[in-house]
């Protein structure tokens, strides 16, 4: 629907002027550092760090290295709960 | 807004998963990329690495999981069944009751001096079994210190409440006892005590210990009369009301022989002239508070209350004066007697006489059961007159 992208940019504009993205950053944030993921990814940056060499690391090194691993990493209840979140927020004002 | 609300409804739910997931996947990416700054800029600042440990080091300290013992390995009474053997006795005692045991048996610590005394003023108690009749009924009512008693009651109950102040027992020579008076009223004298014999409760010296230096200083500022209860010497004044001043003379001529005499002020004030007040406020009430009905029929000079003789004697003290030495305390219930004593001590023949008057005078009052009461009831009773 070519409506798409306006429709897709209205909703995030609304996300963040509500400051619902802000609320659900932090949301996640705390999440992972309580469940864990934090320090498990942080063991794998050490790795990562080890390989590459402490004096050559830079940002887009860590950030290739990471993410992927991270989305993986990210426990079930904690991914469920935050879609949850979403899907309320925009069945609340979207429609 | 209305296209956007037409074009909402017309999302397909698959449209609206996949719109959530993308949300969801920006948040995620936002937070691994927070993550990945963090970490870079520890790296750059050097701090990224200083928890770390060598490899021996996790694996010494790693936490226990096993089954009797803390996560630190450690048993949990694993000194319990231990036994030491005691320098000082040489006997085995239990680790845990290793350190009590030795503050009590190299004489340290808090407890076993209070014990040793409370254990010394024992023995002392049941070793003098020598007793003067009359003494002993002086000293056993009069003494606030329960010698014998102290058995009887629980060893850790040290305060007791007589009349109305909180008086600590088992007290003796030690200074830093005397910060438990903060209790106490007025009645008793202020709690610091810098000379370790002077206290300001009744509980007595055992004069045994003390030599005879010692003892005639002592004599010359405190009554010093030994109670048979006891054995110890009283520590309240020289004009003491527990005692009369032939006790003190008795006490200092026992312990310091006949030239003990002069620690009794009572003789330098000879030529004090005894001012036997006759209505002796003081005096008065010292009298009332220890008069008993028993007393009563025995003397009749009781009431002679400015003289400030004996009452009787069951009651003893109660003399706020140290004048009179010879209110011949030995013989109970002879009132002539007294006055006849009063007349003859030295000096205080004029006031004598003016006291065996004024015993007569009183001798009314004196049979009556209830005497405290009588003296007010008596001008009351001239003052209802008078309006009559």
């Amino acid at each position: 629907m070519s409506q798409d992208p306006r429709m897709r940019a209205t909703i995030n504009q609304k996300l963040t002027e509500m400051g619902e993205r802000e609320r659900l950053k932090e949301l996640l944030r705390a999440k992972l550092t309580e469940c864990g993921w934090k320090d498990q990814m942080k063991a794998h940056c050490k790795e990562v760090i080890k390989e590459k060499g402490l004096e050559h690391v830079t940002v887009e090194d860590l950030v290739v290295e990471i993410t992927p691993k991270g989305r993986a990493l990210v426990p079930d209840s904690v991914k469920k709960e935050l879609l949850q979140r979403i899907r309320s927020f925009l069945a609340q004002h979207a429609t | 807004m209305k296209m956007e609300e037409k074009s909402l409804s017309g999302l397909n739910e698959t449209k609206l998963e996949a719109l959530v997931d993308e949300i969801y996947c920006d948040l995620v990416e936002d937070a691994c990329l927070g993550l990945s700054f963090e970490v870079h800029r520890a790296v750059k600042q050097g701090h990224f690495f200083l928890d770390d440990t060598d490899q021996e080091s996790m694996k010494e300290f790693e936490i226990v999981d096993q089954p009797g013992v803390d996560v630190f390995g450690q048993v949990y009474n694993q000194w319990k069944n231990k036994e030491c053997e005691c320098p000082n006795c040489k006997r085995c005692i239990a680790a845990s009751r290793f350190a009590p045991h030795l503050e009590k048996c190299l004489g340290m610590g808090r407890n076993s001096s209070r014990i040793a005394n409370r254990r010394l003023a024992n023995n002392n108690n049941l070793n003098k079994s020598e007793s003067d009749q009359e003494d002993n009924d002086d000293l056993n009512d009069n003494d606030w210190s329960y010698g014998a008693e102290k058995k009887a009651k629980k060893r850790k109950a040290e305060k007791v409440y007589i009349g109305y102040i909180w008086v600590y027992k088992n007290l003796q020579n030690s200074p830093r006892r005397s910060k438990s008076l903060k209790h106490k009223n007025g009645e008793l004298s202020g709690s610091t005590n810098t000379e370790p014999y002077k206290y300001s409760y009744s509980v007595g010296i055992n004069y045994e210990t003390l030599g005879p230096q010692e003892l005639r200083s002592l004599l010359t500022t405190q009554c010093g009369v030994i109670s048979e209860h006891t054995k110890k010497m009283c520590t309240r004044s020289q004009r003491c009301p527990q005692h009369t001043d032939q006790q003190r003379r008795s006490v200092r001529v026992f312990l310091l022989g006949p030239s003990g005499l002069p620690s009794l002020p009572s003789v330098d004030a000879v030529a004090r002239g005894n001012g036997y007040n006759i209505a002796g406020g003081q005096t008065l009430l010292n009298r009332l508070q220890w008069e008993d009905p028993s007393e009563n029929s025995t003397m009749d000079s009781v009431a002679s209350n400015s003289s400030g003789s004996n009452p009787s004697d069951p009651r003893r003290p109660k003399k706020k004066r140290p004048s009179s030495t010879a209110y011949s305390s030995a013989v109970p219930g002879d009132a002539v007697q007294r006055g006849s004593g009063c007349q003859t001590s030295a000096g205080s023949s004029s006031a004598g006489s003016s006291t065996s008057s004024t015993s007569q005078g009183n001798i009314s009052f004196s049979n009556k059961t209830k005497r405290p009461k009588q003296l007010p009831a008596a001008s009351m009773g001239s003052v209802y007159d008078e309006f009559n």
